[in-house]
């Protein structure tokens, strides 16, 4: 198993009162899956991805990751832990615009403490499997959403992490590129990454082998 | 991963470019004021460092203890150096050093063929033992030092008066003929200086103590009491204790003064006063160089700091306050992988890389404004490779430690943002850091306030001093030294040639004149008291009409006549203050006598007049006791002509003409009374100007910050502008929402920046024994110009988004 949710509790105070944004969440997945989370707005898949992401912690409840309880460990083992093993493919890209391509995808190698010659080579690789040679020298303003995207998935996967967590990756891209995108999910999770993408496209949300409801926080069948 | 940050920090720059252009131009001009004041201080503080041995070099300094008053003095009398070092074996070496008192200048002939080829007038020409030159270190280009001073009538001269004489020729063994007060003397030339470092012994030439009329007196001197007019240097013995053998002074002045100084009504003491802190933090250095002050190094070394710090705090609030542009990007590096210490490192080197930045272009402004520098702070510095390598470091050093300070706040606060809400879009500046830039704001428009304030007292003040009435007439009063035995005694014929000419109301002679140093005084008292009961007044020799022509006040009595054949023998003329302290009324104190003992004999005068207290000295000091004597020997060293003419160019030419037909060997030279009184404050002006300049850079830089605020919100709320603009907000209104909050931190500022300003500029008006008071109006002016400026700087974007089309700015969003 790579993960597990046990009774997940999410809720925010305020003065009004506590909102829960999830409740009672129950989840496992398996090494190899691919998942769509489906949901209408505001009904918590976002706080659920960052929580899985260990960007965000749960009010209450038991998050394990390859066996390790996430959350009673400290910190600095989580980070370890994420940066090892996890990637994320955001709606709005996320790219840093003062880099250029090359350089964002190079990015996480730098934080891996990677030596130079092996980060070139590795990013070569990605460039000439996702046919972006031509593109590496230039901005993210400079390329079109869906080749936004596409510099998104390369800069996750290039640490080549067990999981990628994407949500809405295809948010704000046409069909044609959503497929593209889609494809390329497709792709990695048949060469063993586990892929756990939020989306609202049943067409999408077939690419994947589960589909979760989730419904103000809850989820559904 | 530097490469990386480098490339990152750089493609910011290029993309802020306003942003930029603030925090850089600011660094570098708050980095350029810190290095001119590096360069400043390590002057100041290089004063007498370079001789061998300096740490043992100490010169003898005199307390004078009388019933009512103590007093400092660097002076003391001839037999004092070889007498210590003949009875204290830690005293290795001595020797004395001798200036003319109101001469400032000696004249220069050279002979050629039996004619005079050449004459002119140099001014800082000491007498000096044969040891001179073997306590103190000057690079000789000619001659011996050891042995330069040995034979009297033997001089060494600066590599420029050398120059003068001889052009490129060696002036080794050559004679010249220097004219003094000390006598016509054919001097030879032992040796040749170049004045390479700084020392306050800055002699222009030395002349063997033994020469002259000075090494006739020297010779005979054996008294320890009196003529106490010379400075005497010690070297101890390596690792001796110099408060020890300060301590034993005491007993030896009173074994050779005691009963001199008994039967004369004073005491002294001696002290010790390291050679390589005179510059800085003696009381008095007499006739020599004049002194620095270490206030004023510790006054611009804090300004120079605060100029700085405004600068680092423009790129603090800059930088936090652009921090959503930067959070998305910290959020990133976060989520693939980056922890909190590299982001950290990243964004120190960011600032580092700015401060660097900043340092180059600071390098290039010192070069540039050196020499300006130099001129508004009266030094000769300038920039050698290899003697300021230390400095180089020290100017690097600046740099980092700028970069840090300015950028470890941003870079902590950056660095901890949390990735989550800034992906989420949820950024917001937190509370804390909007106060805080609020906080920086304030500070600095204190800091601008302050200085603002202290130039606005300092100009006032000056005002004041250059307005305060002195006591007798200043303007139009031309005076002419007479330095040598041949202008001293035509002074009568050219006195009478220049009466002649019907604008010239009336001229007069004297040993001295009021606002230049004198060091004449006598110990009196009156009838009935002993010379225990001394009173010190200080003398001036003058001749028969210098109180008239000066315009002194006369309220009883009278001043001196030629009616009175008594007058050239022993009578004083005293002002109020003399006459206070003898216990006397201006009315009662005529026809009183004075006594003084001198050699067993005693000495008579009689009061004949009273004049109104008039200032001898700046308005530093105030007034003391006064008297004027007839100077029966006729050895002026001024002579003062009171003209009345819209023409002192003709008069000048005139009085040229009358010098040169008594005088056709010396040049003709004169200055105006008023000018050189002003001299006096000559270190507060120039403080006050260097003051006033730091302070409009300081407004500067911290106008810069302001605008650099003003920019973001104006661009940060372009939205809220267009929406206020729809619904019928008129451009003044937009302006005042914009401005509001920034001028309220001024006020705040003000507030601040008024009690610690009127704190300090007490402080600095305690100097003046004459001052004005702080008035409120000058809190108005201060506030006033400070957030008209804030007010300019700001309205300037406000306006600007005011002006934007607001169809424009919400289409955008
Ligand atoms: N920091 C927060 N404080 C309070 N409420 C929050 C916070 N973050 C998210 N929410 C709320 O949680 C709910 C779920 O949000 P999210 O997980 O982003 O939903 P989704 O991604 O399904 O649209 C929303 O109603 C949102 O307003
Ligand atoms: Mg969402």
């Amino acid at each position: 198993m790579l993960l597990q949710l046990n009774k997940v509790f999410k809720w925010y105070d305020s003065k009004a009162g506590r909102t829960f944004i999830l409740r009672d969440v129950n989840f496992d997945v398996q090494e190899g899956e691919f998942i769509s989370i489906m949901g209408p707005s505001g009904s918590g898949k976002s706080t659920l991805l960052h929580i899985l992401g260990m960007m965000d912690e749960p009010s209450e409840g038991e998050y394990y990751f390859i066996e390790q309880p996430v959350h009673k460990i400290r910190e600095k083992q989580r980070s370890e832990l994420y940066k090892k093993y996890i990637g994320f493919v955001f709606q709005a890209y996320h790219l840093i615009d003062e880099l250029t391509v090359y350089e964002n995808i190079e990015t996480p190698l730098l934080y891996h403490g990677m030596k130079s010659s092996e980060r070139q080579s590795l990013v070569a690789d990605i460039l000439d499997r996702f046919h972006m040679v031509g593109k590496k020298d230039l901005f993210p303003s400079q390329l079109s959403g869906g080749q936004q995207q596409l510099v998104g998935i390369a800069r996750a996967i290039i640490t080549k992490p067990k999981l990628i967590l994407a949500d809405e990756p295809t948010g704000n891209l046409n069909s044609k590129q959503g497929e593209e995108i889609m494809d390329l999910f497709k792709q990695l999770n048949q060469e063993g990454v586990t892929i756990i993408q939020v989306t609202h496209s049943e067409k999408n949300a077939a690419y994947g082998s589960r589909i979760i409801n989730l419904f103000d926080g809850r989820i559904e069948g | 991963m530097l490469r990386n940050y480098f490339k990152i920090a750089f493609r910011n720059l290029q993309k802020n470019k306003a942003f930029s252009f603030i925090n850089i131009l600011g660094l570098s001009v708050g980095m350029a004021c810190c290095m001119l004041i590096l360069l400043y201080v390590q002057n100041e503080i290089s004063y007498d460092k370079h001789h061998t041995r300096a740490e043992d070099m100490y010169r003898v300094g005199t307390t004078f203890v009388t019933t009512d008053q103590t007093k400092n003095m660097p002076y003391t009398p001839a037999p004092m150096a070889f007498t210590l070092k003949a009875d204290f074996p830690e005293v290795e070496q001595a020797t004395r050093v001798f200036v003319p008192f109101n001469e400032d200048k000696a004249i220069f002939k050279l002979a050629e063929n039996g004619k005079v080829s050449k004459s002119f007038y140099e001014s800082k020409g000491y007498m000096a033992d044969s040891t001179f030159f073997d306590l103190f270190s000057y690079k000789f280009i000619e001659g011996v030092p050891h042995t330069a001073l040995n034979e009297p009538n033997s001089v060494v001269v600066s590599e420029e008066i050398a120059q003068k004489l001889f052009g490129n020729q060696s002036a080794l063994n050559k004679i010249v003929h220097i004219a003094s007060s000390n006598g016509n003397i054919d001097f030879k030339i032992t040796g040749v200086f170049r004045p390479d470092k700084l020392s306050t012994i800055d002699g222009r030439f030395f002349m063997s103590l033994s020469s002259g009329e000075m090494g006739a007196y020297v010779r005979s001197a054996r008294n320890f009491a009196f003529n106490n007019m010379f400075y005497t240097f010690i070297r101890l013995q390596p690792g001796s204790n110099p408060q020890a053998l300060e301590k034993k002074l005491t007993a030896f002045i009173n074994k050779y003064a005691g009963a001199d100084m008994k039967a004369a009504g004073f005491k002294k003491k001696q002290f010790l006063e390291a050679v390589s802190d005179l510059h800085l933090k003696s009381e008095d250095n007499g006739q020599m160089a004049g002194k620095g002050s270490i206030s004023y190094v510790y006054l611009l070394t804090s300004i120079a700091i605060f100029t700085l710090l405004i600068a680092c705090i423009n790129f603090m609030n800059l930088s936090t306050a652009r921090s959503g542009k930067r959070a998305a990007e910290v959020g990133i590096r976060k989520v693939v992988g980056a922890e909190k210490a590299m982001l950290i490192s990243q964004f120190l080197g960011e600032s580092l890389l700015l401060s660097i930045l900043g340092l180059v272009i600071a390098s290039v402004l010192v070069f540039l404004f050196l020499p300006v520098f130099n001129q508004l702070a009266s030094t000769s510095i300038h920039i050698e490779v290899s003697q300021h390598v230390f400095t180089f470091l020290g100017f690097i050093a600046l740099a980092i430690i700028t970069g840090l300070i300015a950028g470890s706040y941003p870079a902590f606060y950056l660095a901890s943002f949390q990735p989550i809400k800034v992906l989420k879009g949820k950024f917001t500046n937190t509370l804390a850091a909007v106060n805080l830039r609020r906080g920086l704001v304030i500070f600095q428009f204190s800091i601008s306030i302050i200085l603002i304030l202290a130039s606005l007292v300092v100009w006032k003040q000056m005002n004041y001093l250059k307005d305060q009435s002195l006591g007798f007439k200043q303007a139009q009063q031309v005076v002419i030294p007479l330095r040598t035995k041949t202008t001293k005694s035509s002074y009568e014929a050219l006195k009478t040639e220049i009466q002649k000419n019907s604008q010239v109301v009336s001229a007069a002679a004297a040993g001295s004149y009021p606002g230049i140093f004198s060091a004449r005084d006598q110990n009196f008292y009156t009838d009935g008291k002993t010379g225990a009961e001394s009173v010190n007044v200080k003398l001036n020799d003058v001749d028969y009409n210098f109180i008239e022509t000066l315009g002194f006040k006369v309220i009883s009595g009278r001043p001196f006549s030629k009616n009175f054949a008594a007058d050239t023998n022993s009578r004083i003329v005293l002002n109020e203050k003399a006459v206070a302290a003898f216990g006397y009324t201006p009315e009662n104190v005529i026809g009183k006598r004075l006594h003084f003992d001198w050699n067993n004999e005693v000495f008579d005068y009689e009061i004949i007049g009273v004049v109104k207290d008039f200032h001898y000295e700046g308005l530093q000091q105030s007034i003391g006791r006064f008297g004027f004597l007839l100077d029966r020997n006729q050895n002026y060293n001024y002579m003062v002509v009171n003209v009345n003419t819209s023409s002192m160019e003709s008069m000048l030419q005139f009085m040229e003409t009358q010098w040169k037909k008594f005088n056709p060997e010396e040049p003709f030279e004169y200055t105006f009374m008023d000018q050189d009184f002003q001299r006096n404050y000559d270190t507060e002006q120039r403080m006050g100007t260097i003051v006033s300049y730091f302070t409009f850079i300081a407004i500067f830089i911290s106008c810069l910050g302001l605008y650099g605020l003003a920019t973001f919100t104006a661009e940060q709320r372009i939205k809220e502008i267009g929406i206020r603009k729809v619904l019928g907000a008129s451009i003044t209104n937009i302006v005042q929402l914009l401005s509001k909050d920034f001028l309220k931190l001024v006020l705040i500022a003000l507030l601040i920046a008024g009690p610690i300003a009127w704190y300090a500029m007490n402080e600095w008006l305690q100097k003046f024994a004459y001052r004005i008071e702080i008035q409120w109006w000058m809190f108005a002016i201060a506030g006033c110009m400070a957030l008209l400026i804030a007010f300019l700087t700001v309205s300037f974007q406000a306006v600007k988004a005011a002006l934007i089309n607001p169809v424009k700015s919400l289409k955008t969003e």
